[in-house]
């Protein structure tokens, strides 16, 4: 396919929530599974012979329906997904897992539940909130428990082997992302941003195996590709549940290139493989439980923190933009140790709040505007340093 | 910092010892019971019926709080020894920070009886929440302005940011250590890194599980265990299991108490007023290690007791019996008393007061340890927040069904963000039983948001709506 086309292609599958994929694998008879988060093993969905569907807000047009159940100091991205829910825009999954990861997303298992909304299997699925031994421990169990709970409800065996071969072709489709994304050092910058996001979202709502051969048709896209512009600003973006692939145009209309980021629909999602040599639970186990993390882990902010030094190193970033939606105590709390270091250790941080879905484009223009040009302006005044305060704070 | 007189910072520790001026006075007050109800009694003119004024302020909402000349004389007693044991850990811990001992936070849903048998002070940095209102209706939200102000989230649980203000601005001493937990929310998931982050001192973190089942419990005990390990090196001491022996049957004496005391609540008319439970909470979370605790609760059940075997209600006509659900006002800690005394309202059961516990086995180390974890999985806020809503809705239809309650208020916490998040399922649990319910829309800690004349004014509508009062 030509290097047009497949981002094309791309694009296509990123802005619908069901695509043609799905659609062949339902006719095939094989059932799709929602997931939220990036902890969840998609492994043992594929496993039991189910496509893992990651849960998006994609083509919500309103939270009003999900308004009924959330409130507003809720996060926007739980509303859109909710009101999707109840306008039966995922009425051709099977099943969902949901997950403790924030205080919006958990309530979302009770209010299906209480929606009375289908599918019939709803599993909540729990991490921990620590990376240590004794709750890689504790991990393995729930990992455990989740597998019986889909041999149950759905009555099928997940063999090991079934496991070993689900662990091949994930690890196989991360390392086809780990290595896409990383042509971004490149200065050329093969692929942008917002394409890397559009990806993403393609990858994760279609078969492993046909998100295996896209992916390598957008490796081969990617080769003396240019989407860099003089002058463009190297950007790591640092975020939550961000979908809109405008958003990330919007960011480079004025100047920026995303780069790198630690998103869940980015480097979260495919950093780290699970390690084969061990027994399939436990390698998941540990690879799910020490992947790159969200601001939901307790003990890891000083690695996230030197995930950040590290790339903004290889990457030779020049600024980061770190994100939260309205009401994410998470990310607020994250974007709060960002400032302290961002003035500690002297780099260029914007931090901006927003709903998603949320229009407010304008100010947000205006806002990544005046950064850049700071930024800009840096480079030509030796000594005067662009820091990070509560007034680059996006309120609408 | 900011505020404080003329714009001038706060003196160090000034609201910590302010507080502990209006324990005292408690506490002195409690030695003559009878003559200390007469007279708070009498002076109600100056600080009941009228709003905070600069005259009242530094005593109104402390004499609110022990129930303004309403409480028996064998209650405020009672209240007496509860102010004495939070009075004896601020002592020691003023005596701490100055002479450089250490401290170690344990916070406010994890209780501090660990701490006992390592014979090292222990500090909840939440003692403001409550006590921080003896400075008068600013000194709360001055110190979530400053936590603003220094860049913490606004949407942060005001509770939690009130102990961020309180830290930074000098109001809470520096701990060596502390101790935390990833339960009830986000907020505390969020705030335990930004102070581990600012103090920079080893600190422990529970990851308390979803689910109460044998396998969560597990978790959690070995966890405790990891605790044990974690306090003797960097306390650089051994545990002592005698005193953390003697440390849980006084803790299993204190909850059995307050166990009894919910247990008779039940009764119509309710023998007691509902604050007891919340005060002796306070206490719990302050300093359930003094001797003091425990003279409490056994004073405050013979009291309860006293009135329950009369089958003598705290009101002399019980007209409404109210459940409180969700966190209580901490500015408004007279409602209680005013709804009993202005509208023969009783709350019979609330969220954090009521007591769900285990006695801990003592006989061996292990047992104490899987009992012990129990009890901290099952204290207040955390056992209903954190998990599905059905912990916080199956606890509640249980309250209304064994309390005979006529109406249910929920105070919705601005910051509570999972708890709006299930707020209709908790709307329609209320529908479906039939159950009357007033939701007020406030922020615990400020009231900025809705103040106390406020909440007044709603009950006083609600009540009158439903024809139970003129
Ligand atoms: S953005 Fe924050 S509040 Fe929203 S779903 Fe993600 S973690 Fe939760
Ligand atoms: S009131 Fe809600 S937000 Fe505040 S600490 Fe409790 S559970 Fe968390």
């Amino acid at each position: 396919m030509g290097g047009m086309k497949v981002f094309e292609k791309i694009r296509n599958l990123a802005e619908k929530d069901f695509n043609e994929y799905l659609d062949a694998e339902k006719q095939k008879g094989r059932k799709i599974i929602g997931y939220f988060c990036s902890y969840v093993p998609e492994e043992i969905l594929h496993a039991a012979g189910f496509v893992p569907y990651r849960m998006r807000a994609v083509g919500s047009g309103s939270t009003a329906r999900g308004d009924v159940y959330f409130a507003s100091l809720n996060c926007t991205f739980v509303r859109h997904c909710f009101s999707k829910a109840l306008e039966g825009d995922f009425a051709f999954l099977e099943g969902v897992v949901f997950m403790n990861g924030c205080d919006h997303t958990r309530r979302m298992y009770d209010n299906w539940r209480h929606a009375r909304l289908a599918p019939s299997y709803l599993h909540m699925f729990t991490a921990p909130h620590l990376i240590n031994p004794l709750a890689l421990d504790h991990f393995e169990g729930e990992l455990q428990k989740f597998k019986k709970s889909l041999e149950d409800h759905f009555g099928l065996i997940i063999t090991p082997e079934s496991l070993i071969e689900s662990m091949q072709v994930y690890n196989r489709k991360r390392a086809l992302l780990a290595e896409i994304s990383s042509i971004r050092k490149d200065p050329a910058v093969p692929i942008k941003g917002s394409e890397f996001l559009a990806l993403m979202l393609a990858v994760t709502a279609q078969p492993v195996e046909e998100a295996v051969t896209l992916l390598e048709e957008v490796r081969e896209a990617c080769r003396g590709r240019r989407t860099a512009r003089e002058g463009d600003l190297r950007i790591f973006l640092s975020a939550g549940c961000v979908e809109e692939i405008s958003h990330l145009e919007l960011i480079e209309e004025c100047g920026g290139a995303v780069v790198a980021d630690n998103l869940c629909m980015g480097s979260r999602h495919y950093d780290a493989l699970t390690d084969a040599s061990q027994p399939p639970l436990r390698a998941l186990a540990e690879r799910y439980l020490t992947h790159l993390s969200c601001p939901r882990m307790m003990n890891d902010f000083r690695r996230r923190l030197k995930y950040m030094a590290d790339v903004r190193e290889g990457y030779a970033v020049d600024a980061v933009i770190a994100e939260k939606l309205k009401f994410c105590d998470l990310w607020g709390g994250e974007i709060f140790l960002y400032r302290q270091e961002s003035k500690k250790r002297d780099f260029p941080l914007l931090t901006l709040e927003r709903e998603l879905y949320g229009g407010g484009t304008g100010q947000i223009r205006t806002r990544l505007q005046a950064f850049f040009e700071q930024i800009r302006n840096r480079r030509t005044i030796a000594g005067d340093p662009v820091r990070s305060d509560s007034s680059n704070e996006v309120r609408h | 910092m900011a505020f404080g007189k003329n714009g001038k910072p706060l003196r160090e520790f000034h609201m910590l010892k302010l507080s502990r001026t209006l324990l005292y006075l408690i506490y002195f007050l409690s030695k003559t019971p009878r003559l200390a109800t007469v007279l708070l009694y009498l002076l109600r003119p100056l600080y009941v019926p009228v709003r905070e004024t600069f005259l009242n302020k530094k005593f109104r909402y402390g004499l609110l709080t022990f129930g303004a000349g309403l409480l028996s004389p064998d209650v405020l007693k009672a209240y007496g020894y509860g102010a004495r044991a939070i009075i004896d850990n601020i002592n020691e811990v003023i005596r701490n920070a100055r002479e450089g001992r250490p401290i170690v936070w344990v916070e406010w849903i994890l209780n501090p009886e660990m701490l006992d048998a390592f014979d090292v002070t222990s500090f909840n940095s939440a003692i403001l929440n409550v006590f921080g209102n003896a400075y008068g209706a600013e000194g709360p939200y001055s110190l979530i302005e400053e936590a603003e102000k220094f860049g913490v989230p606004v949407e942060y649980c005001s509770a939690m940011k009130l102990d961020m203000g309180a830290y930074i601005t000098g109001q809470i001493p520096r701990p060596a250590l502390t101790i935390a937990g990833s339960h009830p929310c986000d907020t505390n998931v969020s705030i335990t890194q930004s102070f581990e982050y600012l103090l920079g001192v080893p600190s422990f973190i529970f990851d308390v599980p979803y689910w109460k089942d044998g396998y969560s419990y597990e978790y959690f005990e070995k966890q405790v265990w990891e605790q044990i390990d974690f306090l003797e090196k960097n306390l650089g001491r051994k545990i002592d299991w005698d005193r953390l022996r003697d440390m849980l049957e006084r803790l299993n004496k204190f909850n059995y108490y307050l166990s009894e005391i919910c247990e008779m609540q039940r009764a119509t008319p309710c023998p007691g007023t509902h604050f007891n439970l919340l005060f002796a909470w306070v206490v719990r979370e302050l300093n359930v290690r003094s001797p003091h605790a425990i003279k409490m609760t056994e004073a405050l059940y013979r009291a309860v007791k006293k009135r329950y075997d009369r089958g003598k209600g705290v009101v002399k006509k019980e007209k409404i019996r109210v459940l409180l659900w969700f966190p209580p006002i901490a500015f408004f800690t007279y409602l209680f008393k005013w709804m009993e005394h202005e509208f023969g309202a009783v709350v019979v059961a609330d969220f954090i007061g009521n007591v769900s516990t285990v006695q801990i086995d003592t006989s061996s180390k292990e047992s104490m340890i899987r009992d012990f974890a129990v009890t901290q999985m099952h204290l207040a806020m955390g056992r209903q927040c954190h998990g599905p809503a059905e912990f916080i809705t199956d606890e509640m239809v249980s309250y209304i069904d064994g309390y005979s309650v006529d109406c249910m208020i929920f105070t919705g916490h601005q910051g509570c963000k999972h708890g709006w998040a299930a707020a209709k399922i908790i709307q329609d649990t209320c529908k479906k039983k039939n159950l009357p319910a007033l939701y007020l829309s406030i922020d615990i800690m400020d009231q900025r948001h809705l103040d106390e004349q406020g909440v007044r004014n709603q009950i006083t509508e609600f009540f009158r709506s439903h024809g139970w009062v003129e």
